[in-house]
């Protein structure tokens, strides 16, 4: 029994290649059943902008290959199925340090900005997407790791300040506009960081004025919530002729702010600044609008660089909270080494009756001459025996497991006794 | 970095006052009358008066409109101006041929602030520029973070032009008319007023073009660094060709 994590992360891969990587969330059950197929008994996938993390249970050994094949197929595109590898991307980290792993994200101390809360909620959305698949041990994984980021953001300082991107988007535009309040506002797209980072210039005195979505009545939804006006997005790029500050954050598979689209409208706005926050993976507006005179694109690796200077007051916090993580990640450890002593004792305890049975069974066909009577005592007289030879162990295998320590036990039985191996007498 | 340069300039600033009030604290370095007269005749007098002007333009800036950076520029420059009027002593080059009047101390004053509003203008398109370049590079560091915002500096840059081009029209405009109704008339160089109307022409140019073209952001910034650029040139070349001219700067 083990846990595993599989993945790529911003430590790890840029944002070209990490936005291939990136599941819709319609496409994580289809991607986890291909590999748990390869064998698993659960499986969580987490993506966001930042990362793409397979949580597998029980992996087997060809669940590590599973991934990064499937991973290489998204680098690669369709009709090259394969030709690159993700692996050069990727990390890998197993039981302990796997659920440390997983715990530090939740927390935000993995993350680009650190401390950023956004990540629990997208812990807390892997979790529910992929919970027909993630079995009990992974349930418990990820139930455990919101407790967990949400007692470092209460016990820590870890999560305070103005560190997260749709922060860094208000300070950037505040840059180029100074006061915000008066600025108008275009929202492409109606995702949730667009929504958030909107909330954050409306609160410094920006007015949403327009929201445009490939679908019109989700814009026109958003639309009533800020007080705007819905448009579809073709009706959207005339408007950054006069808009001061465009939110892009549509579920586009590619660019759909493009040079073409927008520069006749911005060629008109005289010598105004237009800010442009492209808060989408796969980004959503093509690098060459942010070549336009006046214009100043930035997608959120720009915008996350801005947050992570908030990060640096916040790095005082981190043994604060890295020591909840590691008392947490004891505190699981000492729960999955307890699940794992019950099946593992029964199957001991079965291996040796069977022994027992087995030797038991020898004696009697040399004692044909024995009575009944006396067969039975000595059939009791073997029991017995086993349950004599076996309640230390038992009792201290669960003593073990009670202190967090049963795992290590349980390994150090399953060596011994080949368990697990179906190589017993 | 940018901290310790903006107490840099502060320590300027303070130098700079230093040295304008030398006069009054009875030091040898220039006399007493040269700076209590704010149309003292001559390089020296004028040159500290301009760096006075700078100096209460960089606060006014401060207060206002919050763009501290900008005494990144002006401090430095007035504290220059100030030691350069101590090398050229500050006390008055030449008396006016008609005497001093309200014409003459107003003509001074008035292109003594013009050319402050100027430098100003300058010094915001220059901040602009920078903080332009930062953003467009995607920069986040101490240029990002301690530069005033675009907006603000283009609004500074344009009430600095809109101000200071005027201010240095009548300047000159009451020159004209101080020199012919107490000094007898024009007595002009050919050349001076040749390259002064070329100045004052780019100077309306730029003011123009933000006022009427509705020119904003970095192309009104490059226009107003032509500008300045233009009457810094013209100045500097004119005083190398005809050294010792009679004229308060």
């Amino acid at each position: 029994m083990s846990i595993a994590v599989l993945g790529v992360n911003h430590r790890t891969a840029p944002l070209e290649v990490r936005e291939r990587f990136a599941h819709a969330l319609h496409e994580v059950p289809g991607a986890l059943a291909r590999v748990l197929e390869a064998g698993a008994a659960g499986g969580v996938l987490l993506s966001t902008c930042n990362r793409t993390e397979f949580y597998l249970a029980e992996p087997q050994e060809a669940v590590p290959e599973a991934v990064w094949t499937l991973l290489g197929e998204r680098l690669s595109g369709r009709g090259d199925r394969g030709e690159r590898s993700a692996q050069p991307y990727g990390y890998a980290e197993r039981d302990r340090d796997a659920v440390r792993h997983l715990y530090r994200v939740s927390a935000g101390l993995d993350s680009m900005v650190l401390g950023e809360s956004q990540i629990q909620g997208q812990v807390r959305e892997a979790w529910e997407t992929s919970r027909p698949q993630a079995g009990p041990v992974l349930h418990r994984l990820f139930q455990s790791a919101l407790l967990v980021g949400a007692r470092v953001r209460t016990e820590t300082k870890l999560g305070t300040g103005t560190a997260s991107v749709p922060s860094a988007a208000v300070a950037v535009a505040s840059k180029i506009f100074g006061e915000l309040a008066g600025r108008s506002a275009l929202i492409l797209g109606a995702g949730d960081m667009a929504e958030l980072a909107a909330s954050c210039l409306v609160a410094e005195g920006a007015r949403v004025t327009l929201v445009a979505n490939r679908t019109y009545e989700r814009a026109r939804a958003i639309a009533e919530q800020l007080g705007a006006r819905a448009l579809t997005l073709d009706e959207a790029w005339s408007h950054f002729a006069d808009t001061d500050i465009a939110l892009c954050s549509t579920a586009a598979p590619h660019a759909v702010v493009t040079w073409e689209r927008v520069a006749p409208a911005i060629a008109g706005r005289g010598g105004r600044p237009l800010c442009i926050l492209d808060l989408a993976v796969p980004r959503d507006v093509e690098p060459a609008v942010g070549q336009l005179e006046n214009v100043f694109l930035y997608d959120v690796d720009d915008l996350q660089a801005v947050a992570g200077q908030a990060a640096a007051q916040r790095r005082g916090e981190i043994p604060a909270a890295e020591h909840i993580v590691n008392e947490e990640v004891e505190r699981f450890w000492a729960w999955y080494g307890g699940l794992a002593v019950v099946p593992a004792l029964k199957e001991f305890r079965e291996r040796l009756d069977a022994v027992r049975a087995v030797e038991v069974d020898r004696a009697l066909r040399r004692f044909k001459h024995l009575p009944p009577e006396d067969r039975e005592q000595l059939d009791q007289f073997s029991k017995a025996l086993l349950n004599k030879f076996l309640h230390e162990p038992t009792v201290a295998l669960k003593a073990a497991a009670d202190r967090g320590r049963g795992y290590a036990l349980l390994e150090a039985l399953k060596e011994l006794f080949g368990l697990e191996r179906g190589d017993g007498p | 970095m940018l901290v310790y340069l903006h107490l840099a300039a502060l320590g300027l600033y303070g130098l700079s006052a230093a040295l304008a009030l030398a006069p009054f604290a009875g030091f040898p370095v220039a006399s007493r009358r040269s700076t209590l007269w704010v149309a003292g005749v001559g390089a020296g007098p004028a040159l500290s008066v301009l760096a006075w002007c700078l100096v209460l333009l960089q606060i006014g800036s401060e207060l206002l409109l919050r763009a501290a950076a900008v005494a990144l520029f002006t401090a430095p420059l007035a504290g220059g101006l100030v030691g350069l009027a101590l090398l050229l002593g500050l006390a008055p080059g030449a008396q006016p041929s008609a005497g001093r009047n309200m014409w003459f101390i107003l003509h001074v004053t008035l292109s003594v602030l013009g050319l402050a509003l100027l430098a100003l203008a300058f010094i915001s398109a220059a901040l602009y520029l920078l903080q332009f370049r930062e953003l467009k590079a995607k920069r986040f560091g101490q240029v990002f973070q301690l530069f005033p915002p675009l907006e603000r500096l283009d609004r500074l840059n344009h009430v600095a032009l809109v101000a200071g081009f005027p201010a240095l029209t009548v300047g000159v405009l009451l020159a004209v008319g101080y020199a012919v109704r107490y000094a007898g008339g024009m007595h002009v160089d050919p050349a001076q007023l040749v390259w002064g109307s070329f100045t004052w022409g780019v100077l309306g140019w730029t003011v123009w073009v933000r006022v009427a073209r509705h020119w904003a952001g970095r192309r009104a910034a490059f226009a107003s660094i032509v500008g300045f650029a233009a009457v810094v040139l013209v100045y500097v070349a004119l005083k190398l060709a005809q050294p010792g001219t009679e004229r308060f700067l």
